[in-house]
Parts: structure tokens; sequence; C-alpha cells
């Protein structure tokens, strides 16, 4: 009996000591923007001859001034294009079993990542941001996901980038590499537009302030004006948009 | 040298064309700068874009001419200081935006200023952690 009670009160020590064990990743997560800009230069695409061809277009038509835009019909950005090319910041959210990550856009995005042990679905329903199964390794998040639509875009910028075109894998691994800096370390595998994985770094800044917390951001109110109806009821009224813009008058 | 990009301090320019948080800024051409002179009618704090609708006062009398500015999201604007009360329906105001190519009465924003108080508001913002 005695010694159960012992092993009892080893399990109850452990438990709480295992949560304690994960890092500190709370507050408001800013992406290190700049730096995104500059990796592609120093961490370049390694595209397929036809999908490097459309991206040398896209590119030539933005310099020119006339983006469509990835993102101007306000599906999400999906992954990993949230995670490469996003202006808006992050959170996540630990609970047992489960890593969230919180966005800013999209009607506030998010991903969720199991670390419960679980192994993937044969044959997850495709969504923008997949299917995600974390584990730790030490305080580094270690994150594989599959089950991605082939529509989801691999994204350089805001008007450049192709769909993955399906098969998509990311593999991910995020940690502090500061006390107020997280790093995610991607590896893309996309048989179908790169000729190899793409290696490449997203920089998050933390911000504690509380000015910084996580506004609500649905992508389609900027398609609408505060209005009013016959019986004077607040309602929003559509504004015609161009290229994501309100049409100048 | 391991840690030196944490010590660094980067302003990041939004006039540059890379700060939406949703589309392309490339229709704005940001090569040349126009100043519009008038009179807030709109802000609106929302996402994906802050957008802000001014009567401009022409110089010659003509009747007033309705424009609207993109600016980037709440969030990022919040990182530089702005708040949903910054501008305000009827404030005079001068403000520099890239304008349309097109030759629409619309453009990018670069910077404003409140006529009455001389306060200069702009969207550049520090990217670094632990911000104030």
């Amino acid at each position: 009996m005695r010694r159960l009670l012992t092993a009892m009160l080893v399990v109850a020590a452990w438990v709480p000591a295992v949560a304690a064990a994960l890092p500190d990743w709370s507050g408001t997560w800013t992406p290190f923007i700049s730096d995104q800009v500059k990796r592609i230069k120093t961490d370049p695409v390694p595209w397929t001859p036809a999908a490097a061809a459309q991206i040398a277009a896209m590119t030539a038509e933005e310099k020119a001034g006339n983006p469509r835009g990835l993102f101007v019909d306000c599906l999400p950005e999906g992954m990993p294009s949230w995670m490469l090319i996003s202006h808006n910041a992050l959170e996540f959210l630990f609970s047992p079993g489960r890593v969230t990550l919180l966005g800013e856009s999209d009607g506030n995005r998010l991903r969720r990542i199991y670390t419960d042990g679980r192994a993937h679905a044969p044959d997850p329903d495709p969504s923008f941001h997949g299917e995600s199964i974390g584990h730790w390794e030490g305080d580094t998040l270690v994150v594989d996901t599959v089950g991605v639509l082939p529509q989801a875009y691999i994204a350089v910028s805001e008007a450049v980038g192709l769909p993955n075109n399906g098969d998509l894998h990311v593999i991910e691994r995020l940690h502090l590499a500061g006390p107020d800096t997280l790093d995610d370390d991607l590896t893309i595998i996309a048989p179908h537009v790169l000729t190899k994985p793409w290696k490449t770094t997203r920089i998050y800044y933390r911000q504690r302030s509380r000015k910084y917390q996580i506004v609500e951001g649905v992508c389609l109110e900027g398609s609408f004006t505060p209005g009013m109806d016959s019986h004077g009821n607040a309602i929003f009224v559509p504004v015609p948009q161009v290229n994501g813009n309100p049409k100048p008058p | 040298m391991k840690n030196s990009r944490f010590a660094m301090v980067f302003m990041l320019p939004f006039m540059a064309g890379s700060a939406a948080a949703h589309h392309s800024f490339a229709m704005f051409d940001q090569t040349r700068n126009v100043t519009i002179i008038g009179t807030v009618k709109e802000f609106h704090w929302t996402n994906p874009h802050v957008s802000l609708w001014i009567y401009a006062t022409p110089k010659d009398g003509a009747a007033p001419e309705l424009w609207t500015i993109e600016l980037t999201s709440p969030g990022n604007l919040t990182r530089a200081g702005w708040t949903r009360h910054s501008v305000s329906p009827g404030d005079k105001v001068a403000v520099d935006i890239a304008p349309l190519r097109d030759g629409s009465h619309g453009g990018g924003f670069k910077k404003l200023i409140l006529t009455d108080t001389h306060q200069v508001l702009t969207s550049d913002f520090l990217e670094k952690p632990g911000l104030p």
C-alpha cells in the first residue's frame, strides 16, 4: 500500500512538472516583415522551370503595377503562406495535447496542432491549413502538416506565388531563438511546383504591451461600410471594390 | 555575432509598398507624391485595410472631390501609434499619397498632418520585440 501511495505521489508530482516544462510562448507575436522579404533572396524558392516562368511573369506584372493579388478574395492565406508572408500578428494557446495558433486576419485564422501522440489520418479532408500533428523535442515544437488544399498558395508576396497543386507537406520547427524572438524553421515539400524541399525561416517578435493584443480581423469587413436601413437599424452596406480596395469615387 | 539580429532595430517604411495585410500596393505609383488637402469624410478602422475618405478642396473654388486612401491594417497602425480615434470625420488634413496609376481619385497612404494641431501621423513602425 505504501509503495502504491509513493508511486501515486511520484506520478502526481511528475504530471505538473511535464506541463510546466513547456516553454513560455505567451504574448502577441509580430512577424519580422523586412526579413520575410529579404529571405526570398537569401533562401530562394526552388521552383520548377515551369513554375519559375510563371513567377517571373507575375513579378513583372507586379513591378508594372498590375496586381490582381493572391488574397483579394478574402479566402484564407492557408499553409504555408500564413507563416511565410503574413504582416499580421499571431498568438499561441497551449492546452493538454494541443497547440493552437490564432491569427489576426481571415476572420481570425487558426491552426490546430495536435500534440497528443496521434498519427495523421489516412486521408484527411483537404483544408486551407491542413492537418497538423506536433510533438515536442525539448523546447522545440515540431509540426508535420499534410492534407492542405492544392489551391493553397506558396506565396512569396501578396501578389506573387503559385498554388501548391497537391501533395504538399510542411515540416516546421518552432523554437525560441532569444527571450522574445521565435523562429519557425520551415521545410516545404511541394513536388508539383518545387524541385526539392524549400528550407527557410520566419521570425516573430514577442509583444507584451496590451495595445498589441490581437484584434478581430474579418477580411470581408473591408468590403462594407457602416450604414443604416429604412428602419434605422445599423447595417453594413457593400462598398464597390477594385483589386481589394474601395473603388475610388 | 550570432545574436546580432536581435539587437538591430528595423524601421519598416510602409510607403515602400510592401505593407499590405491583404493585397499588394503595386497599383499605387510609389515614385510619385500627391498631397491631398481637405476634410475627412470617413475613417474606417477595419481589417484588412484601414481606409480614409477625404473631401479634397480644389484651389480654384470648384466643388470638393472625394478621394479614398488606403492604409495598412489596424494592428500595424497600432504599432505605429495610431488608434481608431486618431482621425475623425470633419478633421482638416493634408495627406501625402502615392496616387493610383490609373489616375482615379485614390492612393496609398504615406503621411498625414492634422492641420489644426500640426500632429504628424505615419505608418512607420519599429520591428523588434517588446515594443512599448
